[in-house]
């Protein structure tokens, strides 16, 4: 049978995934192979090539995706590198992008079609997301916690209270491990940043653009 | 109010310094088209500086969301008023 013949949508929705992973979310190392015999074992390697070229040409593009020759056969590259992810569709666009590849040759078929359709528009924000991530070169802020010890100093009369807040900041590079930097704050300086904060809120909402 | 946590307290780093801008990212390599939804983003650049038991001083940099930012700020906010009614 042959894979477009295929289509329950699991094996489908599994690969969609699989590139979504490879792709957007940095989690590279996915083999054709692997794919192919854990969702097509039924078919060819020699024809789940083009296969897997095309549902990732839909999905992400790039240029020269399905480009190469396979057996000899030039493999159809459509839509000039237009695809799902760098197009940014809305729902419409998604929709009448996905009718017109139903309706090239060598193209998908409806079935595919919809299973495509309903991937993206779950997908869609996570790979935003991801994206953000991949692309943030610094170490995030994973966690805060944090603690206020009242150290107090008494040797016969009054005790003295200072208390001083200890704030653990888990930090962590996209891919890595986190780092824990542990920091200790009086309350001196815990107004001062407060200061400091308030500052940035105040740069924040100044600057148009749109919401996170 | 307080959360606890295991802090060894050999690790601890005193505040010396936070220094902030405001970034805006407008585009990147896999993500060409402006029209991602959330993009351009506001993100908030952090330079920590912080001076271990030895009084070296060193610098730490991240970066936060502006969601993030705001549950940093919020939770400053909470620090304090914990330390005020100490």
């Amino acid at each position: 049978m042959a894979a477009g013949e295929l289509e329950g949508s699991k094996p489908l929705n599994g690969l969609l995934n699989a590139l979504a992973q490879d792709t957007f979310h940095g989690h590279p190392g996915i083999t054709e192979e692997l794919l192919r015999s854990q969702l097509y074992p039924e078919v060819p390697p020699e024809e789940f090539r083009p296969f897997l070229a095309k549902m990732r040409g839909i999905l992400k593009g790039g240029g020269g995706v399905g480009a190469k020759d396979v057996a000899g056969q030039k493999v159809n590259i459509w839509a000039e590198n237009q695809s799902i992810a760098s197009a940014d569709m809305d729902f419409n666009q998604l929709e009448a992008f996905l009718t017109a590849q139903t309706k090239k040759q060598g193209g998908i078929t409806s079935d595919q079609a919809a299973v495509i359709s309903k991937f993206w528009k779950s997908h869609k924000t996570k790979i935003r997301e991801s994206l953000m991530n991949q692309s943030r070169w610094n170490s995030g802020l994973r966690g805060l916690s944090w603690r206020v010890d009242g150290k107090s100093q008494s040797r016969h009369s009054a005790q003295i209270h200072t208390p001083v807040a200890i704030i653990e900041l888990e930090l962590g590079k996209y891919g890595q491990k986190s780092e824990f930097l542990c920091l200790e704050f009086d309350e001196v300086k815990v107004n001062q940043i407060l200061k400091t904060l308030s500052e940035v809120e105040e740069s924040i909402s100044t600057l148009i653009s749109q919401p996170n | 109010m307080e959360e606890s946590s295991e802090l060894p307290l050999d690790a601890k780093s005193e505040f010396v310094d936070f220094q902030w801008k405001l970034g805006l990212a407008v585009s990147c390599d896999g993500c060409r088209s402006l029209k991602l939804e959330g993009w351009p983003y506001r993100y908030v650049a952090v330079m920590l500086k912080v001076a271990d038991h030895s009084g070296q001083v060193k610098t730490k940099s991240f970066e936060m969301t502006v969601p993030q930012f705001q549950n940093f700020d919020r939770r400053f906010k909470e620090i304090a008023a914990v330390i005020e009614t100490m």
